[in-house]
């Protein structure tokens, strides 16, 4: 087993013509969570799709190197894209949980499809645990049944995030989940970071350093499809080594 | 947004460059004060006393307030760091000064005792320490700041040999105590002011760098 969550190897990234991500050796740790920052337009998310091959679903998107996921290359042959993305949950920057479902059955609906219950009784069990992951039990257990239409959009997000938990991935990419959330439900999903991390190791995309600086362990910092710096957050925050990292964080990079 | 923080830092550093010409004025004239036993002058730097306390509580307020407003980071971070400990520093220098203005007015009456020992000359030595940590500080050029353990030796020398000269005149006359007490404090207080120049280096050597380096 490798000691890494995530690992790259000279990964490029191109749609068409054009290098989105242009050579990149990246090891994440396990059970951390690991900020990739950096300003709009970086690769951020176009390196986050790629490691759990989402990114293949866009026809013009090619991918060279290797994305090892907890040392195993998911590009290698015979590998199943839909095994990846068991193993690697995504949440999205739009809290997006399927309308027509009710609460219960979005968190469910990824267990049913995937036949990983056996009985009503596991799958209610299941869907309790992820709610509860997801610091959501508590506000919807009254109404398992309602649509999450009723649900405020950091709510949504945490339900979001209980769906991907409840197929109990190793690892959680999260694009910047909190862009479209209110500040309280910004902390709540902030914190669920932190409890998260114990079991899981998070990769967050955030184009806000400062959420980087709150709630992660380590920071990449992207520009123009290159990591330019890699390192512990308190170090990247305090004494950044590459004159870019520094006026990214002092604001004078945009 | 940032532009707005780099501008308001600035403001903040110029702030912080006049407390600190004010500070080595009060503990320089305090000294000059002594040696030509002008109590007048003595006088205006203990009026200093609140004008310092002024800038101290004023400067400390705006960068909180530029930390709660930005959030700033990395350099940023580190220069509203250096500045709230500059102001601390520049502080007790300021007030060393107003100490020994009070020493000065109690010994104007008679004349000193071997021409001050070598007082006067470790005031300048310190003065300039000072003066170097505030230009490093202006200028972030950390070379100015390189030689300030040997700087600092030397005040330490100085101060040993004001204090082992004192006892030698105390011995020779019992009327020569309490002026020479008082010489062998004033020694002690230009020695901590040289020390406070030294932590100062250290922060500007970190705001600069980002580096903690200790100045022995």
């Amino acid at each position: 087993m490798s000691d890494f969550a995530i690992e790259t190897k000279k990964l490029r990234i191109y749609y068409g013509e054009n290098e989105i991500i242009k050579g990149i050796d990246l090891k994440v740790p396990k059970n951390v969570v690991f900020a990739l920052m950096g300003p709009s337009g970086c690769g951020k998310s176009t390196l986050l799709r790629a490691f759990n091959r989402l990114l293949e679903l866009n026809k013009e998107a090619r991918v060279e190197g290797e994305v090892l996921i907890l040392g195993k290359n998911v590009y290698g042959n015979g590998v199943n894209p839909i095994d990846v993305r068991k193993q690697v949950g995504m949440v999205f920057q739009y809290p997006n949980p399927f309308p027509h479902l009710s609460i219960y059955d979005n968190v469910a609906i990824g267990l049913k499809l995937n036949h990983l219950v056996k009985s009503k009784e596991e799958l209610d069990e299941r869907v309790k645990w992820a709610l509860e992951k997801a610091f959501l039990w508590d506000e919807v257990k009254g109404r398992l049944d309602d649509y999450p239409a009723s649900l405020s959009g950091g709510q949504k997000q945490r339900l979001v995030i209980a769906r991907a938990l409840a197929l109990k991935p190793k690892i959680l990419l999260m694009d910047e989940p909190t862009a479209n959330v209110d500040p309280i439900g910004t902390r709540k999903i902030e914190e669920l970071l932190f409890e998260l991390k114990r079991e899981y190791t998070i990769v967050l995309v955030t184009h806000e350093p400062m959420q980087a600086a709150r709630v992660s362990d380590y920071v990449g910092f992207l520009y123009l499809g290159k990591l330019v710096e890699v390192g512990l957050t308190r170090e990247i925050f305090e004494k950044p080594k590459h004159e870019l990292t520094e006026k990214y964080v002092t604001g004078v990079l945009v | 947004m940032t532009d707005r923080l780099h501008e308001e830092l600035k403001k903040v550093k110029k702030k912080v460059i006049k407390m600190g010409s004010l500070a080595k004025e009060m503990l320089y004239k305090s000294v000059e004060a002594l040696k030509n036993q002008d109590v007048k002058l003595a006088d205006e730097v203990v009026s200093k006393k609140s004008e310092l306390a002024e800038m101290d509580e004023k400067i400390e307020e705006e960068a909180l307030q530029l930390i709660a407003l930005y959030q700033p980071m990395a350099k940023d971070m580190r220069t509203i760091a250096c500045i709230l400990k500059m102001i601390t520093y520049l502080t007790r220098i300021g007030r060393y000064g107003k100490d020994i203005a009070n020493v000065a007015k109690e010994l104007a009456d008679k004349p000193h005792i071997a021409k001050l020992v070598e007082i006067p000359y470790m005031t300048e030595l310190v003065c300039k320490m000072i003066d170097d940590a505030l230009k490093a500080f202006e200028m972030e050029n950390i070379s100015l700041l390189e030689d300030f353990s040997e700087r600092d030796d030397t005040i330490d020398a100085l101060r040993y040999s004001i204090f082992r000269e004192c006892i030698t005149y105390m011995m020779e006359n019992p009327a020569n105590i309490k002026r020479c007490a008082h010489y062998a404090m004033i020694a002690r207080y230009l020695e901590r002011c040289a020390d406070h120049a030294c932590k100062m280096a250290e922060k500007i050597y970190y705001m600069v760098t980002g580096e903690r380096k200790e100045i022995k």
